[in-house]
């Protein structure tokens, strides 16, 4: 689980994926613009067949977020 | 594909690919940024250099008005934000408010046409009003004023747009995996990336024949693909033609798509069915080259595309075999290979499907005539082997150039010429029918255009040359690889340099630029005799003094004026 989020975050942002730590966002990755957090939401969807809703597209703001955010809808 | 593989495999393929850029951009008055890597991908794996850019949100009409220096425009205007939530306010508007909104739209394509009447291409989607009208019984308001747009649409688009029938995109995916109305709502995204990963597909054709890399050959196997059963096996009457294959091949062998066999079974086997077989649709004229025998059939595709003078990357193969396909695959990755389906009800669809790959911008008479020409050019190989010295044999050829000076009925053809001609093409300027018909019309470019004949009939216009007078530069120069090693060429110089002098150029300049399909002519200015002034890798820039050139006289080639 853990491998195929940072293997979909390294694409969608170009970067290593060794580079993404649990405390990785916006902040400290050049690419995590707001057009590309769509992106990322719209190919983690395809990627794991869920659906975030609202509230999980704004929480999903660092990489332990979202892969909390997954963990619980995939669990369910 | 996923997104998120298409996304990295396309950050790999973005610098791999060696070709000039090919700019596209894409306006629109929703948000549509997954389409960019979708589109980039899917034209750099038909290495087409392609980047992508989307313009402002919502600034259609603006932005066209700035945009240059780009090979493709794509617009994606659609009916629910011309004014935000039209789809549910579009039914209590006044009849007032409702035809000054249609008249806005009309003037808006009108604004942007003229805007965009220079680019090489422009491609707009059909307004829709599918994803809003699901399932209305009267027609809908949405969908008057969808019919409305679209009419106007039609009348109102110049020879350099084509209109997209997105509605069939939608229906092939359905209006529910097209569209994510969540995010439509929280952020004016209406496409998913499974409709962008369709619509670019769909649309793929139209981009790589403005691009040059149409393809131009199918090529079929025979047992269990022309025809269900094996031959050698099953024998003469025990096979059951394709028909429906068959017909949809004749199709395009119409529109110049050449039609060949690669099969492994006894040559006379093959000849027999083509020639006697009561249920074939094809036959034997309507084939241009055949490759029976039971070698590889990677050698095999190799032989077709070096007989018929084109790139492997030019051929399609359908094969019903799992062995052949994946040979295929892995000798020769260029070559679009299409496995005949399990199902046979499905095949008829496959080929229907695969035909748009031949899509052609611009169809003209030459097409028609095309398998006739290919097949008069296996002639005259084949003529070739069997005289030694190859001067003799030209001068059995009777050639002829008739020559052409800005002539306006050749616009078509000659947009296309320089399009598809790859090799023997010294700058590969890629020009629309509208650059071209400007050039005939503007008196600083000269249009010369030849067409080649000879004992075996004629090759149609098959060179080109565009010269400048203001610059004093032959902008672009090609011949068609159908009539190459003939010569010809050395003629189309002598022709050149006959206008250069008739139009008082003092000296002739010249550039070539170098692209990984054209180096064989890479040094034809030097023979011509042209000094080099400049030269980096990627290309040279040549002089003539025009008083100064000596004619190279090839005697066997009679020239024409073509009116």
């Amino acid at each position: 689980m853990e491998d195929r989020v940072k293997k979909v975050m390294g694409s969608v942002f170009n970067v290593d994926i060794d580079l993404i730590k649990d405390n990785s966002s916006p902040d400290n990755i050049e690419n995590w613009d707001s057009l590309k957090h769509m992106n990322l939401i719209i190919a983690l969807e395809e990627e794991f067949e869920i659906e975030f809703d609202d509230e999980e597209i704004v929480d999903s703001m660092n990489y332990a977020l979202i892969l909390n955010i997954i963990n619980h809808k995939v669990v369910n | 594909m996923k997104y998120s593989e298409i996304i990295r495999l396309n950050h790999e393929l973005e610098g791999a690919l060696k070709e000039t850029e090919y700019k596209v951009v894409i306006l629109s008055n929703i948000m549509v940024h997954q389409s960019k890597e979708i589109c980039e991908y899917l034209l750099r794996i038909e290495s087409v250099n392609a980047s992508v850019s989307i313009g402002e949100y919502d600034n259609i009409v603006q932005d066209s008005a700035k945009i240059q220096d780009v090979n493709a425009v794509l617009i994606f205007w659609e009916v629910c934000n011309f004014i935000d939530g039209l789809q549910y306010k579009i039914n209590t508007l006044s009849e007032i408010d409702f035809q000054s909104l249609v008249e806005k739209i009309k003037l808006e394509i009108d604004l942007i046409f003229n805007n965009l009447k220079d680019m090489p291409l422009v491609l707009i989607n059909k307004f829709t009003s599918l994803i809003f009208d699901q399932f209305s019984l009267p027609v809908s308001r949405i969908n008057e004023l969808t019919n409305e747009l679209n009419f106007y649409l039609e009348s109102a688009i110049g020879e350099n747009v084509k209109i997209v029938d997105i509605n069939k995109v939608i229906s092939k995916l359905s209006i529910s995996s097209s569209v994510d109305l969540r995010y439509y709502y929280s952020s004016k995204t209406l496409y998913s990336v499974e409709f962008y990963k369709q619509y670019f597909e769909y649309i793929k054709p139209i981009f790589l024949s403005t691009a040059g890399k149409i393809k131009k050959a199918l090529i079929f196997d025979c047992d269990n693909t022309l025809w269900k059963g094996v031959l050698g096996e099953d024998g003469f009457d025990n096979i059951k033609i394709y028909q429906e294959i068959q017909y949809l091949a004749l199709d395009l062998a119409k529109k110049g798509v050449i039609i060949g066999i690669c099969s492994k079974n006894n040559p006379e086997d093959v000849d027999e069915v083509l020639k006697k077989h009561q249920d074939m649709i094809i036959r034997d004229n309507d084939i241009v080259i055949k490759k029976v025998n039971w070698g590889d059939k990677a050698s095999n595709l190799k032989l077709i595309a070096k007989e018929l003078n084109i790139g492997t990357d030019s051929l399609v193969f359908i094969d019903d075999s799992s062995f052949e396909i994946d040979l295929i695959k892995k000798k020769l990755p260029e070559v679009r290979v299409f496995q005949v389906p399990k199902k046979e009800y499905e095949y008829g669809l496959m080929v229907r499907e695969l035909s748009n790959l031949f899509y052609n911008s611009s169809e003209t008479k030459e097409d028609e005539r095309k398998v006739q020409i290919y097949k008069e050019q296996l002639q005259r190989t084949k003529g070739e082997e069997s005289i030694e010295n190859i001067e003799d044999y030209l001068a059995t050829l009777g050639l002829v150039l008739k020559v052409y000076i800005d002539d306006p009925t050749q616009v078509a053809r000659i947009s296309q010429m320089t399009q598809k001609t790859n090799q023997f093409n010294l700058t590969t300027k890629r020009y629309s029918e509208s650059g071209i018909k400007s050039f005939i019309l503007n008196s600083d470019k000269i249009v010369i255009s030849i067409e080649v004949n000879d004992k075996f009939g004629s090759s149609g216009l098959t060179g080109l040359a565009v010269l400048c007078k203001k610059t004093s530069e032959i902008d672009t120069l090609l011949l068609s690889c159908r009539v190459l090693g003939r010569n010809i060429e050395y003629v189309f110089i002598n022709i050149i340099i006959d206008i250069a002098n008739k139009n008082k150029f003092e000296v002739l300049k010249a550039r070539y630029i170098k692209t990984h399909k054209n180096p064989q002519v890479e040094d034809f200015y030097d023979k011509c005799g042209f000094d080099v002034i400049a030269k980096d890798n990627d290309s040279s820039m040549y002089s003539l003094d025009v008083d100064n050139f000596k004619y190279k006289n090839i005697k066997y080639i009679k020239v024409k004026n073509g009116r």
